[in-house]
Order: C-alpha cells, then sequence, then structure tokens
C-alpha cells in the first residue's frame, strides 16, 4: 500500500494496523477453534482407543506406556482422579493404587537392610516376584507413576537419580550434594574407601570421612573391616543390592 | 545359589559387610538377626550340637569373598542365640556353645512321642539306646547330643513321665518310662 503524506495518510495507516490486528485475531481464533476441535476429536479417538484395547493396557507395560504418553500429549491424565471415565473404563486408578501400596510395603520391609533407599531396578524385581500369581507384569515406568501418586499423598517418597539408575527414597533422610556424589562413585564396586573418595572427588580427608559417617548412621552404608589390605570399605546396598550377591559354584 | 554341600546359603553369606560387626544400632540388630536364623537352620540341618569359638565352623567364614568373622562377631550372634534361649554356653569362657535349635521342651515331646509310637510306655531302657538304639533310627533322637537328652529327660521325670535311674554298668544311666 503506498503511504501517503499528510493526515489522510496516517488515518490510512491506522485504519490499516486495525484491519490487519482483526485478521491476525481471527486468524489466531481460527487456529485456536480448529485446535481444539482437533483435540476433541483425537481425545474421542484416544478413548475409543482405550476401549478396545482395555485388555493390552492391563497386561503389556510397554504398550501401557506408550498409551500413557499419548495420553499426556493430548493433556489427559488417566489417574487424575479414581472417578470418571478413565478410572471406570480401565481400572487404572486401582491398579496403581494397588502397585502404590505394594510399594510402600517393600520399602518398609528393606528398610533395616538399605536404610530406606534402594534401587528402582531392585524394587521392580522385588515386586515382580511379590505379583507372580497376577498375570499383569509391572515394568520401571510403572512403579515411577505410582511413586508419583504417592507423592501426592505425602508419604515422604522420592526418585532420586544417580548417573544412569534412579533409586527410590522412602526416609525424610536429605541426601546432599556430598552424598549423592559418593553414591554415584560407589556404583562402580558397590563400595568406596575414604582414600578413594578423597582422591576421586578431591576432597580433603575429613569432608570425605563426615560423609561417609552420615550415610552410615542414616544406615545407608555398612562397614567391611575384612579385607587383607586393612582398610576400611564402606559399602551401598542401595547400589548393589545384597540379593544380587548370589554365586553359582557349591562348595 | 551357593551352597555348603547341600545347604542353599543366604545372599547376606556372600556380602562382605556381614562379616564385620556393625556399628549403627540398627544395622547391626538386622545383621544379628540374620545371622543368629543362619547358625540356627544350619545346625538343626546338619544335627550340629555344639559350636567351639575357635573351631573351623563352616558359617564363620567365606573362602568366596575372602571374609572371617571376628571372634568377638561370633561371640556377639551366639550370645544372642543365648539370650533368645535357642543356645547355651558351655563354659564360662564362652568358647563352647550348646544349640538348641530344637527347644528342651521341644526334645522332651519328641521323647513322649517316641516312646507312644513304640510301645514303650511301661518299659526299661538306658539312655544310650534312647539315642543309638534300633527303635531310634530314622527319628530326630538318634544321633542326639548326650548333654541335651539328659536335660530332657530330666525335664520328664521333673513332670513324673519317667524315672532316672543307675544301670548295671557304670557309665551308663535307666529310664523307667511311666507315660
Amino acid at each position: 500500500m503506498r503511504r501517503r503524506p499528510g493526515i489522510g495518510g496516517l488515518q490510512n495507516a491506522a485504519a490499516a494496523r486495525d484491519q490487519y490486528r482483526l485478521l491476525g485475531e481471527n486468524v489466531a481464533k481460527l487456529r485456536t477453534d480448529l485446535m481444539k476441535e482437533q483435540l476433541a476429536t483425537f481425545r474421542s479417538q484416544l478413548e475409543d482407543f482405550a476401549r478396545k484395547h482395555k485388555n493390552d493396557i492391563r497386561k503389556n507395560p510397554a504398550f501401557r506406556s506408550q498409551f500413557h504418553e499419548m495420553c499426556a500429549k493430548v493433556g489427559v491424565d488417566p489417574l487424575a482422579s479414581n472417578k470418571g471415565f478413565w478410572a471406570e473404563l480401565l481400572g487404572i486408578g486401582d491398579f496403581y493404587y494397588e502397585l502404590g501400596v505394594q510399594i510402600v510395603d517393600i520399602c518398609l520391609a528393606t528398610r533395616p537392610l538399605n536404610g530406606g533407599l534402594i534401587s528402582l531396578e531392585e524394587l521392580c524385581k522385588l515386586l515382580g516376584q511379590r505379583r507372580k500369581g497376577t498375570r499383569e507384569a509391572i515394568s520401571q515406568d510403572d512403579c515411577l507413576r505410582a511413586i508419583s501418586k504417592l507423592k501426592v499423598l505425602g508419604n515422604g517418597f522420592e526418585v532420586i537419580s544417580l548417573g544412569k539408575k534412579k533409586l527410590v527414597r522412602s526416609v525424610p533422610t536429605e541426601l546432599n550434594k556430598d552424598h549423592n556424589e559418593i553414591l554415584e562413585l560407589a556404583q562402580g564396586q558397590g563400595f568406596v574407601t575414604v582414600d578413594e573418595v578423597q582422591r576421586r572427588l578431591s576432597w580433603s580427608s575429613g569432608r570425605a570421612t563426615d560423609a561417609l559417617e552420615t550415610l552410615l548412621e542414616e544406615g545407608l552404608a555398612m562397614i567391611d573391616d575384612g579385607h587383607k589390605d586393612g582398610r576400611r570399605r564402606y559399602w551401598f546396598p542401595c547400589v548393589s543390592p545384597v540379593s544380587s550377591y548370589t554365586a553359582s559354584e557349591s562348595i | 545359589m551357593q551352597t555348603l554341600g547341600e545347604f542353599k546359603l543366604p545372599n547376606f553369606f556372600n556380602y562382605p559387610p556381614y562379616f564385620t560387626l556393625q556399628p549403627v544400632k540398627d544395622t547391626r540388630e538386622k545383621q544379628i538377626q540374620l545371622w543368629k536364623e543362619l547358625i540356627l537352620e544350619y545346625c538343626r540341618t546338619h544335627k550340629i550340637f555344639v559350636v567351639g569359638l575357635d573351631e573351623d565352623f563352616p558359617l564363620f567364614s567365606n573362602p568366596v569373598i575372602e571374609r572371617s568373622l571376628s571372634h568377638e562377631a561370633r561371640e556377639a550372634y551366639l550370645s544372642a542365640l543365648v539370650s533368645e534361649g535357642r543356645a547355651e554356653w558351655l563354659d564360662k569362657s564362652h568358647r563352647k556353645c550348646l544349640l538348641l535349635w530344637h527347644r528342651i521342651q521341644d526334645w522332651a515331646d519328641l521323647i513322649i512321642s517316641f516312646v507312644k509310637d513304640n510301645g514303650l510306655e511301661d518299659s526299661v531302657m538306658t539312655v544310650e539306646e534312647i539315642r543309638s538304639g534300633v527303635e531310634s533310627r530314622g527319628t530326630e533322637l538318634h544321633g542326639m547330643d548326650r548333654t541335651i537328652l539328659m536335660r530332657a529327660l530330666k525335664h520328664l521325670e521333673h513332670r513324673g513321665k519317667l524315672a532316672i535311674f543307675k544301670g548295671t554298668s557304670a557309665d551308663d544311666e535307666g529310664i523307667k518310662f511311666s507315660i
């Protein structure tokens, strides 16, 4: 549009701007409407899908996980409430509730052995053993979802990331950065020595000892004075579960 | 699963820290409980009645992980069994321990069953026959520790189920049942 000088020109420009703005708003509204419609269509298709594949969702953890992802993309949370369409259709609310109860149970039972910190892998394994009777397999993804629901109830459960692994904490023990670094270091052999911590993390011996002693007192570490080199080792059951220590030979 | 002969060893037996007495109370309590159960179960399976603290008792060390229980740890675990009434020290210096994987009362009940099963309600037997005679073969009484047997018999004597008397040979006593 050609700009014309003078007041007339200015008025035209303002009018043009207004028109563009209106057009812009319309386009935006159009896009939103379209999106809402698409979303509604998608949601109803999701519901159909869920109905048709209800059994697969219940029985197959990988399938279930992908279903959750699909739901998340459209802003649907099947676990949001125990009532309502999703819970009734899939009974999924109950499934995760039951899982949550079993997780709490296992954490309490293993607490004397690991101080209230258990690897997600170990937890899943124990859950699998406990649920051997049912035909519903459990994945780590299921565990994490159940735990996130537990958190909402304020149970003090938390998932900690340690490098590539995840640990589930079921006690109020706060782990600071120093503790986390030691736990990560311990993942190598299942234990650390004071020397090793000092060397690998470049800490003073005081700092290393303090952190290790705290972990010991919290029940997260166990001492081992039996090695022939005479050096005390601090073992961490949560990174190398005792249940994994089975030898295959017999004496 | 690691085994000692046919006996299946629990997983903690392969985890080195369990061979060091833990300083933290809660951890130590759990540790002691696991060891108590293991010792009792092992002795029951192998019919071991006496454990010497300085002996090469198979549970005291695990060569696979190169760990051994210190004397202090051995005494701690056995003392815990004693406190629970599942063992007794045979000497003041706590060097030898008698394992009661059956309590005296349980042994007494086994003797009574044995007597009834073999129709010996009014008969006479020597103490030695109870634990090594033909009738005892195949029962739990066979090969049982003599100290424990005497204690169980005395327990039954108290309850009037039998009478102990000196036998014809100088070294053996006889039992007259009145069950």
